[in-house]
């Protein structure tokens, strides 16, 4: 507080002091370089390094043609179904306009965006943000709650069962209680506190083309649902999902974005987009609440 | 405890409320929706696109179809119920010079005391370049409101794909390739841009279903070959360089395959 109240004072006495300056001229300490040298232009990403994958990096789930003609392949099959087009066939349990796959791309197969396959067999586990042990399922539960901020089906639906088949299946071969390589999110430096003007002015430039620049995705012109998923607004997740947290979104960003050209951000670019994206309106978290979800900071800055 | 409802009153009546102050609107107001497409530039469209211009331009119907639906045969892309803006992007890119060889862009000016050094929203736009030996001598040759005229005009076009018949194996693999892309290599599925049935999406994301097989196996060779860079963030060519001969070919025959019926914008 003391040291507020003198940069304050500070600041206050220096605005007489300010020397006359031309018209192209910037003051030094006003002049922020992060914020004004268009990236995409720096050395640094002239010599970024994309890794190439190599055969046998990462575990490789089983086809979807491979799924068993049983009772239980009907069930894997039901929740892949889930999985890929939650909006339809979790319908009631999902309060906005996302898919599982949105964030666990290509079915929940690909490393680095939270696949199954790495998951599945790490369950039960202990959680931070509920600081318990978790089963599998009630971990679906949560993504139910928050991600797709709409109600947890209970444990014993046909909705939570087929989505454990689901993983269960795509773990098939897959090291029991072993932590995998891809597992989860991609690790992040941070050189520095990340800044929204930069980010701002990032997603504009390499997001803002399919999530839109108001950050609500975009819809189909021929079905329902969503070509692009919103990342904030209220068909997006809430307040209280991991992707709503700072780092998770970067580290997301980092392995998987743009689609197809991941690991070509910086880490430090993921960190700024993703504090632009933190600050924009969403659902409010279910667990708060309005008093809190109105006067408290949001979960998830740091 | 917490027990968690939805309370689908409260939005009822939210509902009902807008719904009542939109009809008054409405009515107050008239309904004045202008159609966004110019009937005269489509009409001047057409006219170039069957008769074409003198010795220089020849009418696009000659390789591109009686009703803009391509030649299979000949690997002619069909460009009716195109997006409008990815037309005209296509063909002022195709009219852009390539670059010498060996020649460094820089995208910003290098003496910096004349640029202002404070500016907001500073975006680096890449000159789009696709060069075509047929097409790139005609597309020099089309004015600024010729190339608007031309795509109006095609994106009106309704469209009916015919489906090329392929051996089921090409069609199996080029199914997995477009729906699932390759998950082990971080490869993303055709669908997860090009639309679920291939359809194409907004300007940036063009139909692949409906092109001819050889279109679309020749323009991913060319992005591979550093030829044809005009996509939005890069994102199709960093996606080409990782298909092999055998992906295109598939996928192409996948998407020759589908079935589709556009409707004109």
């Amino acid at each position: 507080m003391k040291k507020l109240v003198f940069l304050f004072i500070a600041g206050t006495l220096n605005i007489g002091n300010a020397a006359e300056l031309t018209q192209t001229e910037v003051r030094v300490d006003a002049h922020d370089a992060r914020a004004s040298i268009p990236t995409s232009l720096t050395r640094e990403k002239a010599i970024r390094q994309i890794p190439a994958i190599s055969p046998g990096e990462y575990f490789v789930p089983p086809d979807v043609g491979d799924i068993p003609t049983s009772k239980y392949g009907d069930m894997v099959k039901l929740g892949r179904n889930i999985f890929i087009d939650t909006q339809h066939y979790a319908k009631r349990y999902v309060g906005n306009g996302l898919n599982c796959s949105n964030c666990h791309l290509q079915e929940g197969r690909k490393a680095y965006a939270a696949p199954l396959w790495a998951a599945y067999p790490m369950y039960p586990e202990f959680r931070n943000k509920i600081r318990d042990v978790v089963t599998f399922e009630a971990r679906v539960q949560d993504c139910f709650r928050f991600s797709m901020n709409g109600i947890a089906p209970t444990l014993d639906s046909p909705e939570i069962k087929a989505i454990t088949s689901y993983a269960h299946w795509l773990s098939t071969g897959a090291p029991f209680n072993k932590e995998l390589p891809g597992r989860g999110f991609a690790r992040l430096g941070k050189p520095r506190d990340p800044t929204p003007i930069n980010g701002e002015k990032l997603y504009k430039e390499s997001c803002a083309s399919c999530h839109s620049l108001d950050g609500q995705g975009q819809k189909f012109t021929n079905r329902d649902g969503y070509m692009f998923p919103p990342l904030w607004g209220k068909d997006s997740f809430n307040h209280g999902a991991g992707m709503s947290s700072v780092k998770s979104c970067a580290q997301f960003s980092k392995a998987n974005m743009p689609l197809g050209k991941g690991w070509t951000l910086t880490d430090m670019e993921a960190w700024d987009i993703c504090t632009y994206i933190w600050l924009q309106d969403r659902p409010w978290d279910p667990r708060f609440g309005w008093f809190f979800n109105i006067f408290a900071p949001p979960t998830g800055g740091n | 405890m917490k027990i968690q409802t939805v309370n689908k009153d409260n939005i009822r009546y939210k509902c009902l409320g807008w719904l009542i102050v939109s009809a008054a609107i409405v009515t107050l107001t008239g309904c004045s929706k202008s159609n966004a497409v110019d009937q005269s530039a489509v009409s001047a469209g057409q006219l170039l696109a069957e008769k074409g211009r003198g010795t220089t331009v020849p009418g696009c119907v000659a390789c591109h179809g009686a009703h803009g639906e391509g030649i299979e045969a000949a690997g002619y892309p069909r460009l009716a119920g195109l997006d409008s803006s990815y037309i005209e992007k296509q063909l002022k890119d195709l009219a852009r010079e390539l670059p010498p060889a060996g020649v460094v862009i820089e995208s910003v000016a290098k003496d910096y005391s004349k640029t202002p050094r404070l500016y907001s929203d500073l975006t680096v736009f890449s000159p789009g370049l696709r060069h075509d030996d047929i097409m790139s001598p005609i597309a020099k040759q089309l004015s600024e409101t010729d190339i608007h005229n031309l795509a109006a005009y095609f994106a009106g076009l309704s469209y009916t794909a015919k489906p090329v018949a392929a051996d089921f194996q090409v069609l199996e693999r080029g199914q997995d390739l477009a729906l699932r892309g390759k998950a082990e290599y971080g490869l993303p599925a055709c669908v997860s841009c090009h639309a679920p049935d291939g359809e194409g999406f907004g300007a940036d994301f063009p139909p692949l279903a409906g092109q001819p097989a050889s279109y679309t196996v020749n323009q991913i060779n060319k992005w591979q070959l550093g030829q044809r860079d005009n996509d939005n963030l890069g994102l199709m060519k960093a996606v080409s360089d990782q298909l092999t001969d055998a992906d295109k070919l598939n996928v192409a025959a996948y998407y020759a395959n589908r079935s589709l019926a556009v409707k004109g914008q």
